[in-house]
């Protein structure tokens, strides 16, 4: 049997009508509602790929406050999640990414029973962090093989081994996809453009079953819910939170304009007229050499 | 060249401390050095003369390199900064894989006997890196995590300014409320996903006696295209050193094919360039289209802001997986380009996307707002309802264009 884990956050919706910025441009947390990040959404997507394609049992966690629970239930919409797990405990509070993988990687080793996650997806980053590092960092600690940009995957189960594709594009350099295969245990942190097909009728009716079985298990998510705190994690509370945490964020500050040396001419567009001298000076640039 | 020139018995009588020198993970790809690499050992080279000044040092900048054939890439990148280069060099490495690259790197970063040669003042007290530079992309955005992971130290990702100084810092736990001097502390600037904001973030040691730990080196990612190399020097004078990996581990991942994919959208190329941000919220969908029409007409590729990666409007799929896509998004985070025409449309300029634009032509932009930051980068500001204005554009170009046929016929 495949166990799959997928790691989630919960994460401001930047969706319209539902994020709010301040005057001066910047995100309004208080009036932003939270939701499942889209890459997380990425992510159990692909679980839910291999619990079609392969009879995965998939396990879903999320460290966070208590609010958190809603995006483990969103996640088990999408991924017919049989465990819903919840590490949330005031000592993780301030934890930079080290201290949160400290506390994923304990989480991951717990799950069904203990030690028996095959592959664990994540997202390829948060979309308001937008680090990217606590993928690979729990995925370090917890000894699995790290791939990341992943863009489509498949699994051999007797070999117990995964084929990916991966995309590597580097500044003013060609984009490579690379075709790769290694054993399991894996890290994938999945690309967004990630996509789960399923070709054939059987895959197509077995996706539809485990959709349905999904929103019966959202009627009671308590029953699939575990909440761990750092006792139950077994953690050491000098590696999580603000003490396990190396970085600090010292300061946040307006970023000051950018210099500049031009002097806009302003236009009124409501004389056609005006636009004139704007419409010779698009045609000139776009048609000449 | 302009460097604090120290003799070694100068800097031995401050050889107490554990920590030197600033390693550069550098990147390169089919024999080529990736510029960010260059932009990095550039930013180093600078900090490093200030520092030594400063701190009356001796410490270095130490480019690690690993590869297969990448011996002929090392005096290239003494021409660019570095003082030393290690470089570690079998077919095993021929391609970057996250397994290998950290085990390896995480060697030469603890290996003290490599300091003989770097730096032999430093010999007996030398216990780790100071510093860490790993490029915010690809490869370097997962290695510098499993590197940092591995050595248990603190790391900010996609930074675009650094500041080395001494700080005055009180914190409930680093410190026990107490306020405690740390010094030679990397001030890590990283602009949020907005372009509005900026977080500075340190990786300090916990001085506080009942977590005491430290937290070295202080590593950091840095995003493509935020400092520039220094001038290509080949008059510069460095050490380079080959590195063998001890018990050598192959890599769990094998390659099976790599393949170049054409690039569906390549703004290096075009000329002109129609931007979209935030402001086609009204109508996205429609107004999506009002651009596309407008691109189309002028032969324009199309990009976007950051925020609209993050997909805020429900929209047709075709829209959706065409355009708000993070390829499309110009700025620091993006791509940075420079055709002969950027047309910004119902995007307000934040610093990011300027960035990545500034450096056009000539610039075009329409706008509701005359306060708006994107006035400042500006040579017309067309002040209206995008809504308003963009057909009005398409319309009369496609009229001048038709013009111009009929009389070329």
């Amino acid at each position: 049997m495949l166990h799959v884990a997928v790691i989630i956050k919960l994460e401001p919706d930047f969706s319209e009508g539902n994020v709010s910025y301040n005057s001066d441009g910047t995100l309004n947390r208080a009036e932003t509602k939270n939701i499942l990040g889209p890459h997380s959404a990425v992510a159990c997507n692909a679980a839910f790929y291999c619990k079609v394609r392969y009879g995965a049992q998939v396990s879903v966690g999320t460290m966070g406050p208590p609010i958190a629970e809603s995006a483990l239930k969103q996640a088990q919409i999408l991924s017919d999640a049989e465990e819903l797990n919840l590490y949330s405990d005031r000592m993780f509070a301030g934890a930079d990414t080290l201290a949160t993988a400290e506390v994923l990687k304990n989480g991951i080793e717990k799950m069904f029973g203990g030690n028996k996650i095959d592959i664990v997806f994540s997202g390829h980053r948060a979309s308001d962090g937008e680090t990217g590092q606590t993928g690979p960092q729990t995925a370090w600690k917890l000894g699995y093989t790290f791939l990341g940009n992943v863009i489509d995957f498949e699994i051999d189960l007797e070999r117990k081994v995964v084929f990916a594709k991966r995309v590597i594009s580097l500044q003013g350099m060609d984009t490579i996809i690379e075709e790769i295969e290694s054993p399991l245990p894996v890290f994938i942190t999945i690309d967004p453009s990630y996509r789960s097909i399923f070709n054939t009728v059987s895959q197509r009716l077995a996706a539809n079953n485990f959709r349905k079985e999904a929103s019966k298990r959202i009627e009671d998510t308590g029953q699939y819910l575990k909440i761990l705190d750092g006792k139950k994690l077994e953690l050491d509370p000098k590696l999580v939170g603000l003490p396990g945490s190396p970085t600090i964020v010292y300061r946040v500050e307006k970023i000051p304009r950018a210099k500049t040396n031009r002097k806009a001419e302003i236009v009124d567009p409501s004389n056609v007229n005006n636009l004139a001298p704007v419409i010779e000076k698009l045609i000139q640039i776009s048609r000449g050499k | 060249m302009k460097m604090s020139k120290l003799t070694s018995e100068d800097a031995k009588s401050k050889t107490d401390e554990k920590y030197r020198h600033i390693y550069v993970i550098i990147e390169h790809f089919e024999g080529r050095v990736v510029p960010v690499s260059l932009e990095m050992l550039g930013e180093a080279r600078r900090l490093m003369d200030d520092f030594n000044q400063k701190y009356d040092s001796a410490e270095k900048v130490v480019a690690l390199v690993l590869g297969s054939n990448v011996r002929s890439l090392c005096e290239e990148l003494v021409n660019y900064g570095a003082d030393s280069v290690v470089y570690a060099n079998h077919d095993e490495l021929k391609y970057p894989r996250n397994d290998i690259d950290t085990r390896i790197i995480v060697q030469i970063a603890k290996d003290t006997q490599l300091i003989k040669e770097i730096s032999p003042e430093y010999l007996n007290t030398f216990a780790r890196p100071r510093y860490m530079f790993f490029a915010a992309d690809n490869i370097g955005r997962h290695l510098s995590s499993t590197v940092l992971a591995e050595l248990e130290s603190g790391l900010a990702s996609d930074i675009n300014k650094l500041v080395i100084s001494d700080l005055d810092i009180r914190h409930e736990h680093k410190t026990k409320g107490k306020t405690v001097r740390y010094e030679k502390i990397l001030e890590m600037y990283r602009p949020d996903f907005s372009g509005f904001l900026w977080t500075t973030i340190l990786c300090l040691d916990n001085k506080n006696p009942e977590i005491l730990r430290e937290y070295h080196p202080q590593g950091c990612s840095i995003i493509p295209g935020a400092f520039k190399p220094i001038d290509r020097d080949s008059s510069r004078k460095g050490t380079v050193i080959e590195y063998s990996p001890e018990g050598y581990q192959r890599s769990k991942i094998k390659i099976l094919n790599r393949k170049v994919v054409e690039k569906t959208i390549d703004y290096d190329t075009s000329k002109v360039i129609v931007s979209f941000g935030r402001g086609i919220k009204d109508n996205p969908e429609q107004n999506i289209r009002l651009i596309e029409d407008f691109a189309e007409t002028l032969g324009a590729a199309i990009g976007i802001t950051l925020p609209l990666s993050k997909k805020p409007y429900q929209l047709s799929q075709t829209l959706d997986s065409k355009y708000m896509i993070p390829d499309r998004v110009i700025g620091t985070s993006g791509s940075k380009v420079a055709p002969s025409l950027y047309v910004a449309i119902g995007l307000s300029g934040a610093v990011q996307h300027v960035a990545g634009m500034k450096e056009s032509d000539i610039v075009i932009s329409v706008n509701t707002d005359e306060n708006s930051p994107i006035i400042d980068e500006s040579d017309i500001f067309i002040k209206g309802k995008l809504e308003e204005v963009v057909p009005l554009l398409t319309e009369q170009l496609k009229k001048q264009i038709q013009a111009i046929s009929i009389r070329s016929n």
